[in-house]
């Protein structure tokens, strides 16, 4: 009567169905079109304004307006990545942890041979391969606008430029994630939504104030802006990010308890 | 397959103590579910039903007592022990955006079950359950008695040895009550050890063997499943139980009174 178990398969099972239900669920379909797709549009609108000399966006845009070619498109598209990615990537975390608990289905994940913190882990690493798969599907969409406006004829050798996107945006994923530990604490998607406004409004404000290329979840908005303050060896921090939270967040689904 | 001569207890709780601010939670209950037995539970709302079995299944710790699921203690409990237990306490495992079957795959995953035995054990749930109309239908678009149906099916598919239900008729229509009855009965037949609430005095006559009155934390009692009125039965236990605690409490205040009035003042 009673089930064999597979205890390698554990973790295996908890990605299997955290992405079952990542890939069945509107909010993550939504959240990946409303980002790629707002983000083309805003930089398609920002070089228009600047074509036809719109004053306020140029001022804002700075000593980009002057790049042209393919390192001002993405030199674009990274600044708005740097806070509307990370808000978008704040929402799918919370989601994903919050929603358990708002919908009252984290009931039905105790009494399981897959540990909580399994499941926890698995909701992750679901997340880091969407991030993955949104930072592509980013840079595929802005090579296209960019080869559009002739970019691949008028500036075939800053082509290079776009590497910096996908790298900027799975950064820009990794500073999400201690909004996976505030939806925890918090039992819900708000505490999560609330800490990731948190973090955009910390970093953008210590990148205006040019301080933090060392602190982990500042040196993405900073390389965005100015990639050559930013040292290589800084980025390497942000890792730290996820690592610590992560860690956070399984030991707080194994401790957890239904005493709310 | 559980072996039926066993005299085990399925499910133990002894001395189980959890208080919650405000006064309520267990004040020291001991409660056993033995091979083969559906034990019910039964109290009015906030009796502490729900907080007994979240504590049995280790989705609260005890501030005092013991747990053994299938004879093994809480903290010694790993994934083999807990691939034997099914539960629905509270929210059933019933994902909105997933259908009826990809729930029933999700949940065979999540007991432990390997990819190869997935599809045949979700097959024989919906068949069980009488879920096939349903089985590729968004959960999110399910009347709520059916999408209990399928946490139901998720929390038994596995077949477990040890199942706790908390209040599973509720939502249920006539027809999901009886197969969920049924659905009970065969599984301790197997040698399944049940605990059951409910709000429902009949039905729990139908399927318990031994029914158990929880009451302001504590068992209070025991009814006869056999017995011919058992809501006076239960109301004479738990007014009882009510007026004696009354009486406690009143003692209690008048032996305060008495102390105070012996403390000697200090002089002015």
């Amino acid at each position: 009567m009673s089930a064999r178990v597979a205890p390698r398969g554990l973790l295996r099972a908890a990605i299997t169905v955290e992405a079952r239900k990542a890939r069945s669920a509107h909010v993550m379909l939504w959240t990946t079109v409303l980002l790629v797709a707002g983000i083309g549009a805003l930089a398609l609108g920002i070089l228009a304004a600047v074509e036809s000399g719109d004053a306020q966006v140029i001022a804002k845009l700075g000593p980009l307006v002057g790049v042209g070619g393919w390192a001002g498109l993405v030199g674009i598209v990274v600044q708005i990545t740097a806070a509307g990615g990370l808000g978008a990537f704040g929402v799918a975390l919370s989601w994903m942890f919050g929603r358990e608990f708002a919908d009252g289905t984290v009931a039905a994940l105790f009494a399981m041979p897959v540990p909580r913190a399994a499941i926890a882990l698995g909701k992750l690493i679901v997340y880091a391969i969407w991030a993955v798969g949104v930072a592509l599907l980013l840079t595929g969409v802005v090579a296209g606008i960019g080869l559009v406006l002739g970019y691949g004829v008028t500036d075939a050798a800053g082509f290079g430029e776009i590497a910096r996107l996908p790298l900027l945006v799975v950064l820009t994923a990794l500073i999400a994630v201690p909004a996976a530990w505030a939806a925890t604490l918090g039992r819900g998607l708000l505490p999560g939504i609330a800490t990731t406004i948190g973090i955009i409004v910390v970093a953008q404000v210590l990148v205006i104030t040019d301080v933090g290329a060392w602190v982990p979840i500042v040196a993405p908005a900073l390389w965005a802006i100015a990639p050559d303050s930013v040292p290589a060896a800084a980025l390497l921090t942000v890792p730290s990010v996820p690592l610590v939270f992560g860690a956070l967040c399984a030991l707080a689904w194994a401790r957890l308890q239904l005493d709310r | 397959m559980i072996p039926r001569e066993s005299t085990a207890l399925r499910l133990e709780g002894r001395g189980l103590v959890r208080r919650f601010r405000g006064g309520a939670g267990l004040r020291g209950i001991d409660l056993g579910v033995a091979t083969g037995e559906i034990h019910a539970i039964v109290g009015l709302n906030g009796a502490g039903k729900t907080t007994l079995m979240r504590v049995l299944l280790g989705m609260l710790r005890p501030d005092d007592g013991e747990v053994r699921v299938d004879g093994v203690g809480l903290r010694s409990a790993d994934a083999a022990t807990w691939a034997r237990v099914g539960q629905v306490v509270e929210q059933p495992l019933a994902y909105a955006e997933l259908t009826a079957r990809g729930n029933l795959e999700i949940a065979a995953r999540l007991h432990g079950i390997e990819l190869g035995r997935v599809a045949g054990l979700v097959d024989h749930a919906i068949e069980e359950f009488d879920l096939g109309r349903y089985a590729r239908v968004r959960t999110s678009r399910l009347s709520l008695g059916n999408r209990q149906r399928v946490g139901l099916a998720a929390a038994l598919l596995h077949e477990p040895a040890v199942i706790v239900l908390d209040e599973p008729t509720n939502a249920l229509d006539p027809a999901g009550v009886i197969l969920l009855r049924e659905s009970l009965l065969r599984r301790a037949a197997a040698g399944a050890g049940i605990l059951v609430s409910s709000h429902h005095l009949d039905e729990v006559a139908r399927v318990a063997d031994r029914i158990t009155v929880i009451n302001d934390g504590r068992a209070i009692g025991s009814l006869d499943p056999d017995g011919v009125d058992l809501e006076r039965a239960f109301f004479d236990l738990v007014l009882g139980d009510d007026a004696a605690r009354d009486d406690a409490a009143r003692d209690d205040a008048a032996r305060d009174d008495e102390r105070r009035d012996d403390t000697p003042r200090s002089a002015a």
